[in-house]
Parts: structure tokens; sequence; C-alpha cells
């Protein structure tokens, strides 16, 4: 996938809270992250950080706004035509993981293929090797249940790259991890950047994390505020 | 067929699977019972609207088809010559067990006497299915053919003899099939041993004989006739022609008998609708919810496919391939569970010569179309539901 501009208009979202009452999480805000930029998005728990990550990840419509994926503005595409680019463009990875508990680790990875409309025989070799590569080879055959933490959150990051996606939106990825895990799932989304141009948005507490981030965007009351603290 | 299993459907599905199996195997239980009911009435009544009834006039032994007085010999011949009768069979129909109690339920054992060599009367039971043995056969004497029931009340095989009343005893030479209607409960002797076994019984009958008043011969020991008409005729119009050209008669006419035993299992057969609505609620209610509980069990996982990529289209057919999975596998098993359930019960009750469940190739297919439609309707229903939501929305409800 070639590597590709992401841009956010104006985005805006309101929940209903419990009492039935609108709790506005995103107020209007604009952001850019250029092709095959790593960017971090920092803030207090819920300042919105999760809810701009499924809004740019099209996983929900925004109440007011635009995002841009390249010259293509994709939150006003159809639900069907949204399909697509989900699958192609973007790439996710959650803090939760959210793996198929009744597939395996290598047919986990392999659903990333199966919506996109390539075969399983041709995606198997590309996600054998990426897990390989993330060190889970030996856990193909096992359910998420049989794997530790790290193990999953390496499964879920296969899943993730396996399209090849020019948009990786990670949130949290390394909020359940411990310091090894966490260190190898960051050097993956930090190789993704330099070596193939995808661009990378990740949410995090961790300034470690941050710190390996072109730029960081802070979010405050739903608002971004650009800090430029970024590291190169 | 495990392997395609595997395949299809989920690992968590076990217990989806026993949900429907359960709601289905009491649809398929209801159904049976439904069904037994069914055959006894509908065999019941094309029995009776398979040949005319006739009896002498007065009370008589008002046993089976017939209620009248003795009818003699000469009657016999006169209702031979009624245009349009193509057949008349001599019979003698005497309860097995005369005790009151026993004279009145529907499930009375009975003792036909029958003339092997007459053709079969009753048009709708041309030949009554012999499952080991043989039949009677002309010139036979001291035999008996039983009625399923009737054999296996008795634990009766061929060969075994069998006592028939006042001491006389009769080898088994054939068991019927089941027809589950009256024939199952039928003890078929020969004519003139049946007439041995009313002359035995019947004080009044031996006094007359012994009277030697001449004015009746053995050929007039009949408790009534079978008729059959010959092709063309309206039963119900041969049957008054009978009743109005041979004097001393009492006629049953098909189409009333048919209509008079409709009306006395009417209750039956509103039962019988009761238990059909009553199993399809329950089995169908049962069946939707754990389709639909089971696809909004895995609505995170639906919303993680969305996230892949997955389009509307894409998870509906990917929902639908596993609710009828799932629906056919625990239709499939439930309809084995009550097969099984049927047929321990039913061996229990055999042994006082009842059968509760008939599980019909019908019923049995019902059940398993049944499934799959109204599985794949609930899930087409949970998926649409489904996916009027995003991802995020999807996988927040789920988490």
């Amino acid at each position: 996938m070639a590597p590709i501009r992401v841009r956010a208009v104006g985005l805006s979202k309101t929940f209903r809270g419990p009492d039935g009452g609108p709790v506005p999480v995103l107020d209007g805000v604009d952001a850019e992250v250029g092709a095959g930029e790593f960017v971090a998005v920092a803030g207090p728990s819920g300042c919105g950080k999760s809810t701009l990550l499924n809004l740019l990840g099209l996983l929900e419509p925004p109440d007011r706004g635009e995002v841009w994926l390249g010259d293509v503005c994709v939150s006003q595409l159809s639900r069907r035509a949204q399909c697509p680019v989900r699958g192609r463009s973007i790439g996710y990875v959650f803090q939760s993981f959210l793996l198929i508990s009744s597939l395996t680790a290598l047919d986990n990875v392999l659903l990333a293929a199966r919506y996109v409309g390539r075969a399983r025989s041709e995606a198997l070799p590309a996600a054998r090797a990426l897990m390989e590569r993330l060190g889970v080879a030996h856990r193909a055959g096992h359910y998420p249940s049989q794997l530790s933490g790290g193990e999953q959150q390496r499964v879920a990051y296969c899943r993730a790259v396996l399209n090849a996606p020019a948009l990786v939106l990670a949130d949290e990825p390394t909020g359940n991890l411990d310091e090894g895990h966490a260190a190898v799932i960051l050097s993956e989304l930090r190789g993704l950047c330099r070596d193939r141009g995808a661009s990378v948005i990740l949410v995090t507490h961790r300034a470690d994390a941050a710190a390996l981030a072109d730029r960081t965007l802070s979010l405050r009351a739903g608002r971004l505020e650009p800090r430029g603290g970024g590291t190169t | 067929m495990v392997g395609v299993l595997r395949r299809l459907l989920p690992r968590n599905y076990l217990f989806t699977i026993l949900g429907i199996a359960v709601g289905v195997a009491g649809l398929v239980a209801l159904g049976a019972m439904a069904e037994r009911i069914t055959r006894f009435i509908d065999g019941g009544d094309r029995f009776v609207l398979g040949q005319i009834s006739v009896a002498g006039e007065g009370m008589g032994m008002g046993t089976g088809f017939t209620a009248g007085g003795l009818l003699r010999a000469d009657r016999i011949e006169q209702i031979a010559h009624v245009p349009g009768v193509a057949a008349v069979q001599a019979q003698v129909m005497l309860p097995l067990n005369p005790t009151t109690s026993q004279f009145l339920t529907l499930t009375q054992e009975l003792i036909l006497g029958i003339d092997p060599a007459a053709p079969a009367p009753n048009r709708q039971l041309r030949e009554l299915p012999v499952k080991r043995g043989r039949f009677l056969r002309t010139g036979d004497r001291g035999v008996v053919v039983v009625g399923s029931d009737f054999a296996a009340t008795r634990k009766l095989a061929v060969g075994q003899r069998l006592e028939l009343g006042s001491g006389r005893t009769f080898e088994v030479v054939g068991v019927l099939d089941k027809t589950l209607t009256a024939p199952d409960r039928f003890a078929i002797v020969p004519l003139e041993d049946a007439r041995d076994l009313w002359l035995r019984r019947d004080p009044l009958l031996v006094q007359v004989f012994a009277g030697g008043s001449g004015a009746m011969s053995r050929r007039d020991l009949n408790t009534g006739a079978a008729v059959s008409w010959a092709d063309g005729v309206d039963p119900d119009d041969l049957a008054r022609r009978i009743q109005k050209s041979v004097s001393g008669v009492n006629v049953t006419i098909p189409g009333e008998l048919s209509r008079v035993l409709r009306q006395s299992t009417a209750f039956f057969s509103a039962l019988l609708f009761g238990i059909g609505v009553l199993g399809l609620v329950i089995g169908g209610a049962s069946l939707s919810n754990t389709v639909t509980a089971a696809v909004f069990e895995r609505i995170r996982d639906f919303g993680i496919k969305r996230a892949l990529g997955a389009t509307d289209l894409q998870l509906l057919r990917e929902i639908l391939t596993e609710a009828l999975a799932v629906s056919v596998s625990g239709g499939a098993i439930g309809v084995v569970l009550a097969l099984a359930i049927g047929f321990i019960v039913d061996a229990r009750v055999l042994s006082d010569g009842q059968q509760l469940f008939l599980f019909s190739p019908r019923l049995l297919l019902f059940a398993l179309v049944f499934s799959a439609i109204l599985g794949g309707l609930a899930a087409t229903y949970a998926t649409l539901r489904i996916v009027r939501l995003s991802p995020a929305e999807a996988i927040r409800r789920g988490a």
C-alpha cells in the first residue's frame, strides 16, 4: 500500500450519557498525519483519544467533520464503500487485543485477509512469516485463551499489518504488556513507518512510547493541542 | 461430517446446539404423540369407510363394528344378492374379556372369526400385514393370527399356544404388523373356531342348540357380516338399499359411522391441534431465542470483523451459514433425543399394549426443515440488528 496522508477536519462526536443527556467527547478536532509519520496522541483518561482513533479508523461515524485518506474523504463514503477502506488501508491494534476466541492464532491473523478478498493460500505465507518474526509462530494453532497477554498482542499486531495498510491505529497497545513485550510492539510500529512508509497513530499514556513518535498531539477536553515535542 | 461442522461452527456453539436440541426434541416428541393419535383416529375412520357392517336385528353382542343380534345365514345370502354388493364375509366378533369394564373401552381386545376362503371385504384394508408367520388359510382349524399389540402384551411368538377362553387353546401361526388401529388388538381365528368359542361362552345359545329346534344351524351363528361393494357404487346408498331390501338386519352406513366416529373423537382432534400448536410455539421459541442469543453473544466478534473490512453481506452470509449449521445440528440431535425418549417410553408402555409416539418421516423432516428455517430467520433478524451498529459500538456492547 502506497504511503498516504491522513487528515481530520473539524471532527466532533457526542455520546449519550446514562441519563440520556449529551456527553461531548470531541469538539472540532483538526489534525494531519503525514505519510510515513509516527504520531503519538496523549491526554488524560476520558479526553477522547480512543474516540478520535475510532473516527479516524472509520469504526464509528463523526457527528460533524471529515476524515481524509489521501485525496478521498472516506468519512463521507457509504457504509459499504467504507468496508474495503477499513480492510485494505487501515490496521488496528487495540489495548485489549480483540482476538476472536473461537479462532486459533493463525486464523485470527488470516481473518484480515478474508474480508479483502485475499485467498487464504495466498495470505498464509505472509501470515506465517509475520508470526515467525514476532515470535508467535509456535503458537499458531493455539486459541487466544491459551496465549499470554504479550503473545495475544503480537498476534493482534500481525493481524493489523497483514494487508500492509497505509495507516495503523494503535490504541494503548502496550497498556496490558510488560516492558519487554511493550518494547517489541513499539519497535515494530516504529519500523512500519521507517521501513514501509506507513502512517502510525499511537494513543498512549507511556512517556517512553510517546518519545518514540515523530511528534505528540495532546488532547484536552475534546480539542487537540499540537505540542510539537516529539523526537525523530 | 465432523470436519465440516468443525469448520463451520465456532468452538463455543456447543451449548447453543444443545439448547436447540432440547427445543426440537420437545417439538418432535409432542409431534410424535400427535401423529400417534392422528393415525389411530384416521385408521379407525379408514376401516369403517372401507366396508359396510351388517348385524342381525336386536341387541346381540354389541361388540366391535357391529351392533345387533344374530345375523342368520339366509340374511347373508340375501345381502349377497343386493345389486352393487361385491362380497359378503360372515363374521363372529367376540370380546376376549367379556367383563363390562373391558366392554366399553376403546382398546378392547377382540376375537374375530372369519372365513379365509371368502374375499376380504374391506376396501381400505385388503390384506392385513403379516409381520411374522402367515395369515389364516382355507381349512385351518385351531390356529390364530394375532395383532401386534395383542402379541406384544403376551410376548407371543409364532408356534406358541394361546388360550382364548373356555380352556380352548390355539396355535399362533402369524403375528400382524402394526396398523396403529383396531386390528392391533385382534386375535383372528377361523370362523368355525369362533363359533365354537361363542357356543362355549353363551349358555343361552347352548340351550337353543341342545333343544334341537331345528330353526337354527351353526351357519346362523354370526355376529355380523362385512360387505364390500362393486366399483363405482356409492357405499352409503348401498347400505341404505340393503337396509330396505333385507328384513331383520341392522346396517351401519359408512359415511354416518365415520361422522359419528369423528364427532366422538373431536376432543382428541382438538387436543391434537393443541399439542401441535404447543410443540411449535415451545420448540420454535426455544430455537429462535437460542439462535438469536447466540448471535448477540458474539456481537463483539462481529464488530471486530467489521473493523477488518467485513461487509454487511459477508457478515450475513457467515452468520447464516453458522446459524444453519447450528440449527440443523441441533435439530438432528433433537430428533435423535426425541427418538431415544420415544423408544424408551414406548418400550415401557408396550407391555400394556400401548404406543405413545409415532415418529413418521414427515414429522422428522418437518423438524429439520423447521429448525433450519427458524434458525435462519432468527439469525437474519439478529444480524440485521447488529449491522446497524458501528464496529466500535458493536465492540463496546460485546465487551
